[in-house]
């Protein structure tokens, strides 16, 4: 590959790395510095990108160990943040009768392969995981996308498994709730 | 009874099902959430839609 051309590659990938970074990590100066670094070493690394993957993958994969990196650098940061969202509560008693039936509540998301074929989708999402608190967030990016164990997650961040799931389990309560409420529901999908 | 055993609210089957993304769930949960699964619609959606959040993480910068 050229390297003008894979220059001109990785600059129109810049926009997805940063929204991808800052879903992840919840910080803007982070999130710049975790992608700059990405574009160096994609650059630097060119010559062993032999084009077996798709540029993107090879250069997600990359931002993924990048952001590894900055969670080890910002560890004790990170894990306090992480302990404070543990000891929030949240029963989400509003949504189960007294005697623990869920009340009618979830919708049928219909054909979920559709929505996931749209762009807009993808928003939402996004619009959605920045409505978490941090804490959350990076706890279930970590899980979902870095794909972590989460013994691993619990062992990086200080936490116990028990506060762990617990953490997953409301991440997901209102990932679900925004999805539902704003592309689910609606119905200007179009 | 065995069906006072067995049977769970959906509180727990909501909690069940999630954790059960993150690690192994103990052979009694696992009988405990089939069951109430069979009968219960709200936690069956709720089951497609936490596995449908899975894969549309995974597929952020597809």
């Amino acid at each position: 590959m050229e390297p003008a051309t894979l220059e001109g590659s990785l600059a129109a990938l810049r926009p997805t790395l940063l929204a991808i970074a800052r879903m992840q990590l919840r910080n803007e100066a982070w999130a710049e510095d975790v992608v700059s670094e990405t574009l160096v070493a994609a650059l630097e690394g060119a010559r062993t990108f032999a084009g077996q993957s798709q540029l993107k993958t090879w250069v997600i994969g990359i931002l993924k160990h990048k952001i590894i990196d900055q969670f080890r650098r910002a560890r004790r940061e990170v894990s306090t943040e992480a302990q404070m969202e543990a000891a929030q509560v949240e029963t989400f008693d509003e949504l189960f009768a007294a005697d623990g039936h869920r009340l009618p509540g979830p919708l049928d998301w219909g054909d979920p392969e559709e929505s996931l074929s749209r762009t807009q989708f993808f928003d939402v999402l996004q619009m959605c995981m920045d409505k978490l608190p941090a804490g959350l967030a990076r706890i279930f990016m970590m899980r979902e996308w870095l794909e972590y164990e989460t013994s691993e997650i619990c062992k990086e961040l200080g936490i116990t498994s028990t506060n762990c799931f617990v953490m997953l389990f409301r991440a997901r309560m209102r990932l679900r709730e925004c999805l539902e409420m704003n592309w689910f529901a609606s119905a200007v999908k179009s | 009874m065995i069906f006072g055993w067995i049977r769970i609210p959906c509180t727990r089957a909501h909690r069940l099902l999630s954790e059960r993304l993150d690690s192994a769930i103990a052979p009694a949960d696992r009988w405990r959430l089939r069951l109430h699964l069979l009968v219960c619609d709200m936690c069956s959606r709720f089951e497609r839609q936490i596995d449908l959040m899975r894969v549309a993480i995974r597929k952020l910068g597809e």
